[in-house]
């Protein structure tokens, strides 16, 4: 916008130390799960500090929680959405079962996880149906394959030891499904941030039709992505089919809903291109530790959903969007349009 | 309200008509059977199913397909509200159900049905109001806002009703009502075609319907037209929980019992009905009609499998093929008009 006196491009240069770690802290987007995380803890802290002293449970919950969330992450920075993602995890862990060979069996669940990212974004990049849609029909075809596969029974693994071992601490107290978190994330937070191409997620995500012009190869981008997402679903579903040490066709239904709650408390924006890997997994931190902390205080698991929504929820109205936008809602209803309208043009 | 209803050139939310030119004959067939296909083949399937499918015409057999169709069809007639005003979907809808079915058939129990009607009533107007005020006004995502109430309204349910399974009395006034029928057509279809009349109507020729389709075509210019929208998205919602309330009494009366978990599924399951039939998820476009063959077609479908002995898992694939197939269709149409 142009004043009287000049136009000012962006904004004008920090001066102090302070101003400009005041401008660093308010560009991240992970305030409020670090916010959340620390009410958390405190509380966890004063109530059950069995939290903290039985610290492998809490952690292999967080791990469980934060897998899938890490790869929906990269989908939704890219302002896509990934509902699939859930019998993903099922439908990967029966087709591991499908083998005695355990590695042949990872593969196997690896493999599935390629295909179905490759179709997921075939029909959101090549048809160009909304990804909402694309991913639901998917929901409902892997699902229903893994029950044609499965012919609805769990499928227990042939090689119970490998899988027994599986579950056992490898590095210290952390069992492998907490090495693998870590790696994850580890991995894809230094794609994401310092890697071109991971770079180039934001920017599909912030604004599609610039990433176009600027010549960012945006179709490619968005397959990498869903196929990325799918992979580290299937990767989830293998490792809980070990953990298990049986593939359940009709496990993983709470995978959605704490997933897609993991990133967004984590402060990633559905409209993409704002977030972090970093916000996913604190949102994963604060996620497990309140189930673990409200399953130690003996809290039922139905009231435990009645918490876990309300911090969604919480979450979404409490995004500095959404509560800019009822603030101008509320001056809308309250004053009528014509008082509104000229002071606040076309923004 | 009044003034944009009365102005001619806010266009009613119509897909583009082929140019005058002239698409390819392919083209031509993609467009038509976006825009009208599903009647022909609703049509075309129940007319297969009659001649073809064993059993299918039986009258105990068609009443099994409309107290199947009919509590989903309720459910997705007013959720179609909701996509037509570009907000994707209510997920909240499997806890409304099964909460109206609990309160009908628990309270009337321990107090009595009118007083269960009124507390079932009023709950579906706290859901709709908080869906509908952190979707309007908020702006918040409705996916996942109708997730977390999903989460909070079954945890609530489960708890207050230590999820158990909860029988009305035997020849109650409950169960006389479920099983009232008109010939083959059970009082729960007839509850469907009431709710998508007046719905329909409300959709179609009011004010409120205009302004619920203009939003979802475009937000800003309904914003901008004087249109108090946060007030409209919330409506959308308020709409679809007194329907999924009313769908949690017919399934209730249906069967005289209720259990927290009676209604699984019931979210993207009216979803997939209100896609087939071809509204768009983008919002304006859409009618009730369409939901209504929607769910119809989806009913038929899967009690054809059904009665060929094709197993749950294969009928999920098959739901699921045809969401991302009508969808194609609509895309490639629109593509195609453009060029």
């Amino acid at each position: 916008m142009s004043t009287p006196h000049g136009i000012n491009f962006g904004e004008a240069p920090a001066r102090t130390r302070v101003d400009q770690l005041r401008r660093t802290l308010g560009r991240r987007t992970e305030g409020r799960a670090v916010a959340l995380l620390a009410v958390v803890l405190v509380v966890a802290l004063v109530m059950e500090p069995l939290v903290f002293s039985a610290y492998p449970v809490t952690l292999s919950r967080v791990a469980l929680v934060g897998l899938v969330a890490l790869g929906l992450t990269v989908v939704i920075l890219m302002g896509e959405l990934d509902l699939s993602v859930a019998s993903t995890v099922v439908l990967a862990g029966v087709m591991m079962a499908q083998t005695d060979n355990v590695a042949l069996g990872v593969l196997l669940a690896l493999g599935t996880g390629v295909a179905v990212g490759l179709v997921n974004a075939f029909f959101v990049v090549k048809v160009g149906i909304n990804s909402f849609i694309a991913t639901l029909g998917m929901l409902f075809v892997l699902k229903g394959l893994a029950i044609v596969i499965s012919r609805s029974e769990p499928i227990p693994l042939e090689n119970i030891t490998f899988a027994i071992q599986f579950g056992l601490p490898i590095v210290g107290p952390l069992t492998p499904r907490i090495v693998i978190f870590v790696l994850a994330f580890v991995l894809l937070h230094l794609f994401l941030t310092r890697m071109r191409a991971g770079r180039e997620f934001y920017a599909v995500g912030g604004n599609r039709q610039a990433a176009r012009d600027a010549g960012i190869p945006v179709d490619r981008r968005l397959v990498t992505g869903f196929v990325m997402c799918s992979v580290i679903a299937a990767g989830a579903g293998a490792i809980d089919t070990l953990e298990r040490t049986a593939a359940d066709p009709t496990a993983g239904s709470t995978v959605l809903l704490s997933s897609f709650a993991a990133a967004i408390i984590g402060g990633v924006a559905l409209t993409g291109g704002r977030g972090s890997i970093l916000g996913t997994l604190i949102g994963a931190f604060s996620l497990g530790t309140l189930e673990v902390g409200l399953t130690l205080t003996g809290v039922q698991v139905d009231i435990q959903q009645i918490y876990i929504g309300g911090v969604l929820l919480l979450a979404v109205m409490t995004d500095p969007a959404s509560l800019r936008a009822a603030r101008s809602s509320l001056r809308t209803s309250l004053h009528g349009v014509r008082a509104r309208s000229t002071d606040r043009g076309l923004t | 309200m009044n003034q944009l209803a009365e102005s001619p050139t806010v266009a009613a939310p119509t897909a583009a008509e082929p140019r005058a030119d002239g698409p390819s004959i392919a083209a031509k067939a993609l467009l038509w059977a976006a825009e009208r296909g599903i009647v022909v083949f609703t049509v075309v399937l129940i007319l297969a199913s009659v001649l073809f499918v064993d059993g299918f015409a039986s009258a105990v057999n068609v009443a099994d397909v409309f107290h199947r169709a009919a509590p989903i069809g309720i459910v997705a007639v007013g959720m179609t509200f909701v996509v037509i005003s570009g907000n994707y979907l209510d997920l909240s809808v499997v806890a409304q159900v099964a909460t109206g079915a609990v309160i009908l058939i628990g309270v009337s129990n321990s107090h009595s049905i009118p007083i269960a009607i009124l507390v079932a009533l009023a709950v579906s107007v706290v859901y709709g109001l908080v869906n509908g005020v952190a979707v309007g006004y908020f702006k918040a995502n409705a996916v996942i806002v109708t997730l977390s109430t999903t989460y909070i309204g079954l945890g609530l349910l489960r708890w207050l009703s230590g999820g158990s399974i909860f029988f009305g009395p035997r020849d109650g006034t409950i169960e006389s009502f479920g099983d009232i029928k008109l010939g083959a057509v059970p009082i729960s279809a007839i509850v469907l075609v009431v709710v998508a009349l007046v719905l329909g109507f409300l959709l179609s020729r009011t004010n409120f319907g205009f302004v619920v389709r203009a939003f979802g075509s475009n937000k800003e210019a309904t914003r901008l037209s004087g249109v108090n929208t946060p007030v409209v998205v919330l409506g959308a919602f308020l709409i679809t929980s007194f329907a999924a309330t009313i769908a949690g009494f017919v399934l209730a009366a249906y069967s005289n019992t209720a259990v927290s978990s009676m209604s699984d599924g019931y979210d993207f399951g009216a979803l997939a009905a209100i896609i087939i039939g071809g509204t768009s998820v983008f919002g304006g476009k859409g009618s009730v009609l369409r939901t209504v063959l929607g769910v119809v077609f989806v009913s038929v479908l899967t009690n054809v499998l059904v009665l060929s002995g094709v197993g749950f898992g294969w009928q999920q694939v098959a739901i699921g093929s045809l969401i991302v197939l009508a969808v194609s269709v609509d895309a490639l149409a629109r593509k195609v008009s453009k060029k």
